[in-house]
């Protein structure tokens, strides 16, 4: 099995490695070799660190009003009623099309594009949170109710727990939202970040720079991602894993 | 009661009151702040000016065309993934590998691949359309009722039958499921990446109208005429047969590539 896995995997590297395409595919050793020389050199960790300081906040503060919009709107009716019709209307609509009204509005820099980050997070950590607490199970709430638990205490201890293995996968979706809309962001309009970057190599047709960023970028994801099941497997190491 | 009825809509009708106040206070730029009026009269004219329309039509196929393609690939590989071992730990690590990356960054390659015209959006719509897609289909067909296989089985289903009656139908609600997710993915990408290199599209006319500053064009996403100028000069030119016979040209060969 460990055999099919890798086979593929190696298959595909060496036909790029030894199939002679065109020169804007780099093959697979000149990729490692420039990703190398780069990370030699100061440049591509300022890169990394301005793209990073859009993404993590407008992560941050898009998760946690998700998170907790979500949770008071599947908890409290009246909010419930209020606030979710505008949310599911809007929820289909490309958040990145505000990018341009953010940047009249919020200034050029980054203020504008963090927000629209957290705006683009909001959505799907919103979403599985409210569908979360829905999905408590009616029962648990009775028990502990019956058992002479506060409302509080039942938020706290039975729907929160119900809830947060959702909200954690929402967080997953918005964490990747998260890089697409940073990365969006930068190539439309940034003098920085990974997303400038790949921009200005494909105007100056320097292929190793594209190649360089677009792995650093990959790799970002792919540890970000990590980062994220790492925590909700701690946290909730309780909870039975699905397989 | 009443009041239950309409707090629905409470928060919407709010937020449009504030924007709309905002709008006619004149303490912002109306640039910034375009009134809610301005705004639905430029969508009036998006619906029913033609080359406007067209604009979306472009945005439209795309998004559907890639969509349509990561369907059909996506549910073939997610249930052969879900019937076979072997396919299953050859494309499994690597679906999950590059989930979280984001195929965005692959555009600019993508450019250089399939070209800067609707090729290269809908190859990479196609691409983010379908890890959801493969990713709900595996898991719907991986968790079929093995009671019902085996009762299909003993009763002398062929592998062909039981994929009919018992795997697809299984599997469905997941597949609707990934397209759920798949649907606004398709129309993100096709905004930002017609944002980012077009010269047609939703997205292209947001970009535009953002650098020409018709903030009201822009939110209403539609064609705006300066009433100070003669009709013939304002706005962008009328869409001529020449246009169209264009834009029809250029799906025609979309749907000749591949």
């Amino acid at each position: 099995m460990a055999l099919a896995k890798a086979s593929l995997l190696i298959a595909v590297l060496l036909i790029w490695q030894f199939a002679g395409l065109p020169d804007y595919v780099l093959s697979p050793l000149e990729i490692a070799r420039h990703f190398v020389q780069a990370l030699g050199s100061a440049e591509l960790y300022e890169h990394i660190g301005a793209s990073l300081a859009r993404s993590l906040p407008g992560f941050a503060i898009g998760s946690f009003l998700g998170a907790a919009l979500g949770l008071a709107a599947g908890t409290a009716r009246w909010f419930d009623r209020m606030l979710s019709p505008a949310v599911f209307l809007t929820y289909p609509v490309p958040k990145i099309v505000m990018l341009p009204i953010f940047m009249l509005w919020f200034g050029i820099g980054d203020l504008s594009k963090v927000l629209i980050i957290a705006l683009a997070c909001f959505y799907p950590v919103f979403i599985n949170a409210y569908y979360g607490v829905k999905a408590t199970r009616t029962i648990l709430v009775w028990s502990a109710l019956n058992m002479g638990a506060t409302p509080a205490s039942v938020f706290r201890r039975v729907v929160l727990p119900s809830a947060a293995p959702m909200i954690f996968a929402g967080m997953r979706v918005a964490l990747a939202l998260s890089f697409i809309v940073m990365f969006a962001a930068e190539m439309i309009n940034a003098r920085t970040g990974l997303g400038y970057l790949i921009r200005i190599a494909e105007n100056s047709l320097r292929f190793d720079l594209m190649y360089v960023s677009l792995l650093s970028i990959a790799i970002l994801g792919y540890a970000g991602d990590r980062l994220v099941r790492f925590t909700h497997r701690r946290l909730l190491a309780w909870q039975e894993q699905p397989a | 009661m009443l009041l239950n009825r309409l707090l629905p809509f409470l928060l919407v009708a709010v937020v449009l009151a504030i924007w709309e106040a905002a709008a006619r206070s004149g303490l912002w730029n109306r640039l910034l702040f375009p009134s809610l009026v301005n705004i639905f009269q430029e969508l009036v004219l998006f619906f029913t000016n033609s080359a406007y329309l067209m604009e979306a039509w472009v945005s439209l196929y795309r998004a559907l065309g890639g969509f349509a393609l990561a369907a059909v690939v996506g549910i073939f590989l997610g249930m052969l993934m879900g019937r076979s071992k072997l396919v299953a730990g050859m494309l499994d690590p690597f679906f999950s590998g590059t989930y979280a990356v984001p195929k965005l960054a692959l555009f600019p390659i993508f450019i250089f691949v399939f070209g800067i015209g609707s090729l290269s959006k809908v190859a990479l719509v196609f691409l983010e359309c379908l890890y959801p897609i493969v990713i709900m289909s595996y898991a719907g067909a991986r968790s079929v009722n093995r009671v019902l296989l085996w009762s299909a089985q003993n009763m002398g289903a062929s592998r062909a039958d039981t994929l009919r009656r018992v795997v697809i139908p299984a599997t469905a609600p997941f597949i609707f499921a990934g397209f759920r997710v798949a649907v606004p993915v398709a129309m993100i990408v096709v905004v930002i990446t017609e944002m980012v290199a077009s010269a047609d599209g939703l997205g292209n006319l947001v970009i535009y109208s953002l650098s020409s500053l018709k903030t009201d064009r822009m939110l209403g996403g539609g064609g705006h005429r300066d009433p100070r100028l003669p009709a013939r000069q304002s706005g962008r030119p009328r869409a001529r047969p020449v246009d169209i016979l264009g834009k029809a040209r250029h799906l025609l060969r979309l749907r000749g590539t591949p």
